[in-house]
């Protein structure tokens, strides 16, 4: 795969305000998204030929959002039907085009009205992503946090992991995102305040979950030789893998506390010719607390079962240096690799890891499909 | 909600509803799976016969939902997920009919729920 390895960059970046009610579409969201992502990057729509997002029937096609920005003629698109797990894969996507010569530039979005017009899971209705759903939906087990739940649990049955580990998790989180001026929640919190948090699913409270985001998030992906000409300092895409694994939803499977993560690592590590003691910060899907936990593990970062005692410590990576979903907000993934991008630049401000060089950015791990995907990404 | 069921699936809710506990059984490598699918996994054949099973398993992991994610319903209410004795690789969730919280390892055995005349669920409660 050193055919891949650096070839690719991300240029630019751009955001909309996070909010709990957008008031606009999210046609609106994803224009205004992309346009600050090719300004951040010195281009304009006329330079875009590719467009790639991810979605699960509640947001703006690339066939729409194309005409919506007078772009006449996109080389390449993906509308890639799915949820977290394939959040990275697109970004990869989008890699792999510009890499191929099929695409010169391409613009990956996730534009996302996750509190004010489709909430996951909090309408009563089960997301018809598997066929597997017809085996729990008539128990009442419809929602992402209950599925999350029902992992951590065996996580914490298994290893001994505890909810003050959950808790000091989403306390540090809550500290990042106080230094951080786009997150949604800014006030910062006490192991105390998350013990006395509502309970949604056993073992989760309220602040075991993300948030649900009204936003979008862009990504300019083109060649690394590209970038380097443009106005913002380019940085590398290194390695991009896709995995699978067993499924979880019903039947298949073996341990429980293992995710599609942990075959993958090994794969994107290869690519990007390094491993885990060479990431500076980590920038980790947190739909959950303990989601953060399983992958610090599956990603190698540290022993299988060691996760709740090193989450809670602090004392490893950096993780989730912008808050993660459950304080900066919830754009299903790619404000993980946003942040990554300018942990690299080194314009994070106040919650800048110093002298970061190399970032990892994963996607949903695959509990709740068999699928997850990742990038690791370089300082050009 | 009730379970919206498919081509590959209807025939196991028939037997579920008949009150019957079966998987299907690979005709040639005699693999046990769930969900019902045309294709064995594991030699890729499509032969398959259902297999009555012992309705029986060890509780895996057990949640408590309390936020109501269906409408109408308030109550806290509990979902166990259930390793099966006869099939090891597959799980079964189902809601738990015993007043004593669950535990991990906890031997449990299927109680067949009848909604109406249409539907039978299959629940979990203590093996006797």
């Amino acid at each position: 795969m050193a055919g891949f390895r650096d070839r690719t960059a991300v240029a630019g970046v751009g955001y909309t305000r996070f909010s709990k009610d957008s008031g606009v579409s999210t046609l609106t969201l994803a224009c205004e998204a992309i346009l600050a992502a090719l300004d951040d990057a010195g281009l304009t729509a006329d330079d875009v030929d590719g467009l790639a997002t991810h979605r699960v029937g509640d947001s703006a096609a690339p066939s729409v959002v194309g005409p919506a920005l007078g772009i006449r003629e996109p080389a390449w698109h993906l509308d890639q039907f799915g949820g977290g797990s394939v959040s990275h894969a697109v970004i990869g996507q989008a890699a792999l085009a510009v890499a191929a010569g099929v695409a010169r530039t391409v613009v990956c979005y996730r534009a996302i009205n996750a509190r004010s017009e489709f909430r996951m899971g909090g309408t009563g209705r089960a997301l018809p992503v598997s066929p597997e759903v017809q085996y729990q939906a008539p128990y009442g087990y419809v929602a992402p946090p209950q599925q999350y739940a029902m992992f951590a649990r065996a996580h914490m049955t298994k290893y001994g992991t505890k909810e003050e580990h959950f808790g000091q998790l989403a306390v540090r989180q809550r500290a990042s995102a106080v230094k951080n001026p786009r997150a949604l929640m800014r006030t910062p919190i006490t192991l105390d305040d998350y013990l006395a948090s509502r309970w949604i699913a056993e073992p989760f409270r309220l602040l075991d979950c993300c948030l649900e985001t009204d936003g979008a998030c862009a990504l300019v992906v083109t060649s690394a030789e590209r970038a380097r000409d443009l106005r913002r300092p380019p940085v590398l895409i290194s390695a991009a893998a896709w995995g699978g694994g067993d499924s979880f939803l019903s039947g298949g499977g073996g341990d429980v506390t293992v995710t599609a993560a942990a075959e993958m690592a090994p794969r994107l590590y290869r690519q990007a010719g390094l491993g885990p003691a060479e990431i500076d910060v980590a920038e980790i899907y947190d739909c959950f607390t303990y989601s953060v936990i399983v992958q610090l593990e599956d990603y190698g970062f540290c022993a299988k079962g060691e996760g709740g005692p090193y989450a809670a410590s602090g004392a490893g990576v950096p993780v989730n240096t912008h808050g993660g979903f459950l304080s900066e907000g919830y754009v299903h993934g790619i404000n993980h690799v946003a942040e990554a991008v300018s942990q690299l630049r080194g314009e994070a401000g106040d919650r800048q890891v110093d002298g970061a060089q190399v970032a990892l950015s994963t996607a949903q791990p695959g509990y709740i499909l068999p699928a997850t995907s990742a990038l690791i990404l370089r300082k050009g | 909600m009730r379970p919206v069921t498919d081509r590959d699936s209807a025939a196991w809710w028939e037997r579920v509803r008949a009150g019957e506990f079966v998987l299907q059984r690979c005709d040639s490598c005699g693999t046990r799976r769930f969900p019902a699918r045309a294709y064995c996994h594991r030699c890729r054949t499509a032969g398959w016969s259902w297999e009555p099973v012992e309705p029986a398993g060890r509780i895996e992991s057990w949640i408590v939902s309390h936020q109501p994610f269906l409408p109408g319903v308030r109550e806290p209410y509990v979902v166990v997920m259930v390793r099966l004795a006869d099939a090891s690789e597959c799980v079964m969730y189902g809601n738990w009919r015993c007043e004593e919280p669950p535990r991990a390892g906890r031997r449990v055995e299927a109680v067949f729920t009848a909604v109406d005349d249409g539907l039978t669920l299959i629940d979990w409660r203590p093996a006797g």
